[in-house]
């Protein structure tokens, strides 16, 4: 094996491939691309519920990316500064279908979207785990303003700050959004297993 | 504290609770399961990061589009060193294992929407029930075979594709106990369609670096 082709197949860091994706080099821009396609894909994914439209939207993110990638400096993580662009692409698409993104205010969810408060009374658990794909199913179900929030915080591992400022709320506003969401959850997913449980 | 002070400040809490919290939830069984469901759901949550595959043409799409706009410098050709032998064996390896994935995949959906077999219909052969068996473990022959051809010629990205086949083999798992669990729902027969599929992928994009 000749030594370029050693150096060719040898996995690029994520900091040599931004450097020569700057320089026009193909199979770094397909390195940087590789690294990150899996959580971009499946959070357009989650928030669309269609593969082809989340294919659209991952292209599209990570074509804003690679335009913009002379500009990048380092400032942030490369992995932050992707999913900025792949949310805003995805609440662009929501915008477009005129879908509700972020409630600013609490108050403007309806009572169909708000999960039932039930305090004090007694309320049996989940149990210690949840079936992967009802948990899929359930997340699709939930409305795109909780689904989005969830989706970065419970999935991606941001932080309610850098969730604020990507989809444009305020910290308190992020963190009862994710509340409602995990209370939404846990009312679809118990309701799935009681009819589940009731099936002949 | 009562149940509903407790619940108007869940959402601030975060992992943490205060003395206060803490005693209520010693003593109130209803705010304690509802914490635990709420944590069981965040921390099941966090499995679903990445685990889904764009098709490959996504990455040939922005490729076309890179080059268009001039973004790709043209790059000189490496001289390759021909090994006939070896390429001949990894050419037949990526449509067989795409055919008994993808074949396999179809006839569980066939069961699962009930359809019934006719007089002409073969019984599958015994190669795609082996691949089926082999699917549902965690890396079966196949698997081993294409990571062995992967590190023989890549060796820095035989981790990334065993990473990679778990995770696929992983959600094959679930999605057959979903479908097999109950085979009229057709969404889940879509998802293990789906979760064959995107192995199948990961076999041709594996072969395709593979080969010089």
């Amino acid at each position: 094996m000749t030594d370029a082709k050693k150096q060719q197949g040898d996995r690029l860091s994520e900091a040599e491939a931004i450097d020569r994706a700057k320089q026009g080099d193909a199979a770094a821009f397909e390195a940087l691309y590789n690294l990150h396609k899996r959580r971009v894909y499946s959070l357009c994914l989650r928030m669309t519920a269609n593969t082809a439209a989340a294919e659209d939207l991952t292209q599209e993110a990570f074509l804003q990316l690679f335009r913009k990638i002379g500009t990048f400096r380092g400032e942030s993580a490369f992995s932050t500064w992707l999913h900025r662009m792949a949310v805003n692409v995805v609440l662009m698409q929501l915008r477009k279908k005129s879908l509700p993104v972020v409630p600013l205010e609490e108050n403007m969810e309806t009572e169909e979207e708000s999960p039932r408060k039930e305090p004090g009374a007694d309320d049996p658990r989940l149990a210690g785990s949840v079936d992967r794909m009802q948990l899929q199913r359930s997340i699709a179900a939930l409305p795109p303003g909780y689904r989005m929030i969830f989706l970065l915080h419970d999935v991606e591992g941001y932080e309610h700050n850098e969730i604020a400022e990507m989809v444009g709320c305020s910290i308190g506003n992020s963190k009862s959004q994710l509340h409602k969401a995990r209370m939404k959850l846990r009312e679809i997913l118990k309701t799935s297993r009681a009819e589940k449980a009731t099936k002949p | 504290m009562t149940c509903e002070e407790f619940q108007r400040v869940l959402p601030e809490l975060g992992s943490g609770h205060g003395i206060g919290q803490e005693e209520h939830l010693k003593s109130c069984r209803g705010c304690s399961n509802l914490v635990a469901d709420l944590n069981t759901i965040s921390r099941e949550a966090r499995v679903l990061q990445g685990s889904e595959e764009p098709s490959p043409w996504v990455w040939k799409s922005i490729e076309v589009a890179l080059r268009q706009e001039g973004l790709i410098q043209p790059q000189l050709s490496h001289s390759r060193t021909p090994t006939l032998v070896l390429d001949w064996r990894l050419r037949w390896l990526v449509p067989l294992a795409a055919t008994l994935l993808i074949v396999f995949g179809a006839l569980i959906y066939q069961r699962g929407t009930g359809q019934p077999q006719t007089a002409q219909q073969q019984p599958p052969p015994a190669g795609v029930v082996t691949a089926n068996l082999q699917a549902t473990e965690a890396m079966g022959g196949e698997d081993l075979q294409l990571l062995e051809t992967v590190g023989e010629r890549m060796p820095s990205m035989r981790d990334t594709y065993e990473a990679d086949l778990r995770s696929v083999n992983a959600y094959i798992r679930d999605a057959e106990q979903s479908a097999h669990s109950d085979p009229n729902d057709e969404v889940a027969q879509q998802y293990l369609q789906n979760a064959y599929e995107q192995k199948a992928m990961v076999y041709e994009m594996a072969l395709d670096r593979s080969l010089p």
